[in-house]
C-alpha cells in the first residue's frame, strides 16, 4: 500500500536501495530465527533419521527409528499418559481459572488478597514446587496423609506417588496448583475488557447470573480461552520437569511421559552406556507433530466458533 | 492510501523520501553485520582458550578443566587447584562442580561439540568414550603400576580388555545404617541373614512402633542397588549380573537364580522387612527418617556418612552404625553392592592432556588423596587410602571391599538399566510377580538391543 505507491514513484536505483534497506532491517531477525529455530529444527529432523550416540558420527538409518517407535511399548505407554495428562490438565486449567476469575472479578472484599494468594505458586520454580509436593505426598509422614489421619479419614491415607493408579492424578493436582493463578490472571484481564453495558442490557432483559455467564462472559472470553487452551496443550505435551523431579517417570513407568522418556534415552541411563540420541530425537519429532496438529485444530475450532458467533 | 501517519520513512512534512541516505545504509549494514557476527561471538564465549592452548606453549599457561558432580569435595577442589598451581605455575586448573541432574547433558554437549574438558567424571560412559577415542587409556598413560593401586572392582568397571579409561574417585559399598539406641530399646541384635532382618524388623515395629528398615525407591534407581546384589547372593557369583547386563554367555534375565533373588525380594517386602511403600520414598526423606528417630534402619551406600555429617544431629552422628548387607543364609558371603559411581577420566584429544595427567597424578598422591577422602567422609578407591580411612562407618564399609564382597549394581548394557529399574519398581510395589518381573526385563532388554 503506502510502500508500494511510495516505491513506484522512486527511481530504479533508489528502489533497489530501499529494498536492500528493508531486507537489512529484517536480516537480524531472520538470522536469529535461522540460527536458533530453523537450523536446530532441521538438524533435529535429520538426527531423527540417524543412529547417533552423541559422540560418534550419526549414521543415517532412514525411518528405522520411527519403525522402532511403532513397536516400542514404552513409547505407546508414554504417549497415552502424555495425551491423558494434557487433556485433563487442559480442561482443569482452563475451566477452574475461568470460574475463579469470574469469582474474583465480582469485587468482593478480600478479593485482592485471594488473588495474590492464588498467584504465589506461579512465582515458585517448578523444581521447588515438585520437591515441596514430594514431601506433602510422602507415604509415611507426608503432610497430606498426616492431615487425613488427623481428621479421622484414615481410610483415605494412600501412597500417592507410589501407586500407579494415583501418581498421575497427584501430579496433575500439582500442575493445577501451580498454574491456577497464572491462567486466572489472564482470564481476569479478559473479563475486565468486557463492556459492562452488555451485562446491564442482559439484566434489563431479565437474564440471571447463570445466563449472563453462559451467554455473555464465556463468548466474550473466546479469544482469551483460545490462548489459555493453546498454552495448556503445549505445556501438557512438553511436560517434563514436575514429573522428572517428583517420580522420574515411575513407579514402573506409571508416570512416564514422552518428555521424560526421551530425556532418559538421550541423557539418562535408559540406553545404558550408549545414549540413543537418534531415537530420542525421533520421539521429540512426535511431540512436535502433536503440538502442531493440536494447535492447528484448536485454532481452527476457535476461528470457526468466532465466525459462527 | 498514503497518509503522513502511515509513512514510516517520511520526513517531518509527511512526504515520502525519494531514496535512502548513506546513513540508513550504514545503519542497516551494521545491524546485519552484528547479526552475522553474533553466532561467532557466542561461540567464543564457551571455552576460552583451552582448545587452542598448546599445553602452555608460547608462554601461555595450559588450562585443565575438571568437570564433576562431586559436591562431596566442594571445599577441597579449590584448595587442590591452588596447591597444584603453586607448584605448577604453567598450568591453570578450572574446576566445575555441576549439579548431578545437569551434569550428563553438559558433558554430552561438550563431547558432541568436540571439546570435552581435560578431566571429567565419565558416569556410565567411560568405556564407550574410551572406545570412541574420547577418553584416554589411563593404563597406557600412567602405567600398570599406577592403576594397580586401585581396588580391582573399581578398575574392572572402567576396563575393556587391556585398556582402562577411568580411575575410581569415590568407591562405594552398600550396607544398612542403623540406630543402636533403637536396637537396644527393641532388644534386638544386628541381623546376619535376610530372614533375620525380617524378624528384627517385625520386633522393632511391635516393640517401638517405629518404621523398620527404610528402602528408598523414588525415583526407581535404588531398586537395582537392592536387587542386583541379591542376584549375586543367590548365584554366589558376581559374574551372572555382568553377563545379564551385556547379554554375554547367553545369559537371560529369566535365569533361575534371578527368579530366586526376585522371590526373596518379594518375600522380604511382603514379610515386613522394610518400611511400607518404598516406591514413594525419596532418598533424602529416607535418610531423614533414620536420623530423626522415625525409623531404625536405612539401606543405602557409603556416601550416606557425608550426608549425616552435614545434616544429622550431632548425637546421632556419634551414635549411628552400619551393618553388612545381610547374607543369603547363615555363614554365606555378605555380597554387597559395590563399584565406583564416581570416577575421573582424561580427554584423549586435548592438547593439554599431559597437564591433565600431571594433575591426576597429583590428586592421587597417597597422602593427599587419603586426606581429601577423609576430610569429605568419602570412600577411597585405592588400597593405600583405604587403609587410612578415619570415619568409622566408611572404614567398616571399605573393609568389605578389601574382603572382596563387592557385587555389581550399576548396569551399562543397552536397555538394561531402564528395563530392570522399572520392573524392580513393579515388584517392590507389589504389582508384579517374580517370574513376570524377570520376563518383563528380558523382553524390554531384547527390544532395546534391536534399536
Amino acid at each position: 500500500m503506502s510502500g508500494v505507491i511510495g516505491t513506484a514513484r522512486l527511481r530504479p536505483t533508489a528502489r533497489v536501495r530501499r529494498w536492500a534497506v528493508g531486507y537489512l532491517f529484517v536480516l537480524p531477525v531472520v538470522l536469529f530465527f535461522a540460527v536458533f529455530v530453523a537450523f536446530p529444527f532441521l538438524r533435529s529432523f535429520y538426527l531423527s533419521l540417524t543412529e547417533w550416540s552423541g559422540f560418534t558420527s550419526p549414521r543415517f538409518v532412514g525411518l528405522r527409528n520411527f519403525e522402532s517407535l511403532a513397536d516400542d511399548p514404552v513409547f505407546w505407554k508414554a504417549l497415552r499418559t502424555t495425551i491423558i495428562y494434557t487433556a485433563v490438565t487442559t480442561v482443569l486449567q482452563t475451566v477452574l481459572p475461568m470460574l475463579l476469575a469470574v469469582f474474583v472479578n465480582v469485587g468482593w472484599r478480600g478479593a485482592v488478597v485471594f488473588r495474590t494468594l492464588l498467584f504465589i505458586p506461579v512465582i515458585i520454580s517448578f523444581v521447588v514446587t515438585a520437591l515441596l509436593w514430594q514431601l506433602i505426598y510422602d507415604p509415611n509422614f507426608g503432610t497430606l496423609n498426616q492431615l487425613l489421619r488427623a481428621v479421622g479419614l484414615d481410610a483415605l491415607v494412600h501412597p500417592w506417588l507410589a501407586d500407579p493408579a494415583t501418581v498421575i492424578p497427584a501430579i496433575m493436582l500439582v500442575s493445577l496448583w501451580q498454574s491456577l493463578g497464572f491462567f486466572m490472571l489472564i482470564f481476569l484481564a479478559g473479563l475486565q475488557g468486557i463492556d459492562q453495558n452488555l451485562y446491564e442490557a442482559a439484566r434489563i432483559d431479565g437474564a440471571g447470573a447463570r445466563q449472563e455467564f453462559l451467554r455473555i462472559t464465556v463468548p466474550m472470553l473466546r479469544t482469551v480461552t483460545a490462548v489459555v487452551v493453546l498454552l495448556n496443550l503445549i505445556n501438557g505435551f512438553n511436560t517434563f520437569d514436575i514429573i522428572y523431579v517428583m517420580t522420574g517417570g515411575g513407579p514402573n513407568r506409571a508416570s512416564e511421559v514422552l518428555g521424560t522418556y526421551l530425556y532418559k534415552l538421550a541423557f539418562g541411563t535408559e540406553s545404558g552406556a550408549t545414549p540413543s540420541f537418534g531415537y530420542a530425537t525421533a520421539i521429540s519429532m512426535v511431540v512436535f507433530a502433536l503440538c502442531v496438529v493440536t494447535a492447528v485444530v484448536q485454532l481452527r475450532i476457535s476461528r470457526r466458533a468466532r465466525d459462527v458467533g | 492510501m498514503v497518509t503522513p501517519a502511515a509513512d514510516t520513512t517520511g520526513t517531518r512534512t509527511g512526504r515520502p523520501r525519494a531514496g535512502v541516505t548513506r546513513r540508513d545504509l550504514l545503519r542497516g549494514g551494521l545491524l546485519g553485520a552484528a547479526a552475522l557476527a553474533a553466532p561467532g561471538l557466542l561461540g567464543a564465549c564457551d571455552s576460552g582458550d583451552s582448545g587452542s592452548s598448546g599445553g602452555g606453549s608460547g608462554g601461555k599457561a595450559a588450562k585443565v578443566r575438571l568437570w564433576t558432580w562431586y559436591t562431596e569435595q566442594e571445599k577441597q577442589w579449590p584448595q587442590l587447584a591452588k596447591e597444584f598451581q603453586d607448584s605448577h605455575p604453567n598450568i591453570v586448573i578450572e574446576t566445575r562442580v555441576i549439579d548431578y541432574d545437569a551434569y550428563l547433558p553438559a558433558l554430552q554437549a561438550a563431547v558432541s561439540g568436540g571439546d570435552p574438558p581435560e578431566i571429567f567424571a565419565p558416569h556410565v560412559l567411560a568405556i564407550e568414550y574410551g572406545k570412541a577415542g574420547i577418553a584416554a587409556d589411563i593404563k597406557a598413560e600412567l602405567g600398570a603400576d599406577f592403576v594397580s593401586n586401585f581396588f580391582t572392582s573399581t578398575n574392572d568397571e572402567f576396563s575393556d580388555g587391556d585398556k582402562q579409561y577411568a580411575l575410581g574417585w569415590m568407591a562405594q559399598t552398600f550396607g544398612i545404617f542403623y540406630d543402636p539406641a533403637i536396637f537396644a530399646r527393641a532388644k534386638v541384635d544386628v541381623p546376619e541373614t535376610w530372614d533375620d532382618l525380617v524378624e528384627v524388623s517385625n520386633k522393632i515395629k511391635s516393640s517401638t512402633g517405629l518404621l523398620p528398615c527404610v528402602l528408598s525407591n523414588n525415583p526407581g534407581s535404588n531398586g537395582p542397588d537392592f536387587i542386583l546384589p541379591l542376584i549375586t547372593q543367590a548365584a554366589n557369583d558376581p559374574q551372572l549380573v555382568l553377563d545379564l547386563d551385556f547379554g554375554r554367555n547367553n545369559a537371560s534375565w529369566k535365569h533361575p537364580k534371578v527368579i530366586e533373588a526376585l522371590t526373596k525380594a518379594d518375600q522380604l517386602i511382603k514379610q515386613g522387612a522394610f518400611a511400607p511403600n518404598p516406591n514413594g520414598i525419596p532418598d533424602e526423606q529416607a535418610s531423614q527418617l533414620l536420623y530423626t528417630g522415625k525409623a531404625a534402619m536405612f539401606y543405602s551406600g557409603s556416601w550416606v556418612p557425608q550426608g549425616f555429617a552435614g545434616s544429622a544431629p550431632k548425637a546421632f552422628v556419634q551414635r549411628y552404625k552400619v551393618m553388612q548387607t545381610p547374607a543369603w543364609s547363615a555363614g554365606a558371603r555378605h555380597w554387597c553392592a559395590n563399584q565406583a559411581g564416581a570416577a575421573l577420566a582424561v580427554s584423549a584429544k586435548s592438547k593439554n592432556k599431559a597437564a591433565a595427567l600431571e594433575y591426576i597424578k597429583f590428586l592421587y598422591e597417597p597422602a593427599r588423596y587419603a586426606k581429601v577422602m577423609n576430610e569429605s567422609n568419602s570412600m577411597p578407591s585405592t588400597h593405600a587410602a583405604g587403609e587410612q580411612v578415619t570415619d568409622p562407618a566408611v572404614k567398616l564399609m571399605t573393609s568389605w571391599l578389601l574382603d572382596g564382597n563387592g557385587a555389581p549394581h550399576i548396569l551399562f548394557g543397552k536397555g538394561s538399566a531402564g528395563a530392570a529399574t522399572n520392573a524392580f519398581a513393579a515388584l517392590i510395589g507389589g504389582k508384579s510377580a517374580p517370574e513376570k518381573t524377570a520376563a518383563a526385563i528380558q523382553a524390554e532388554v531384547e527390544k532395546a538391543r534391536t534399536r
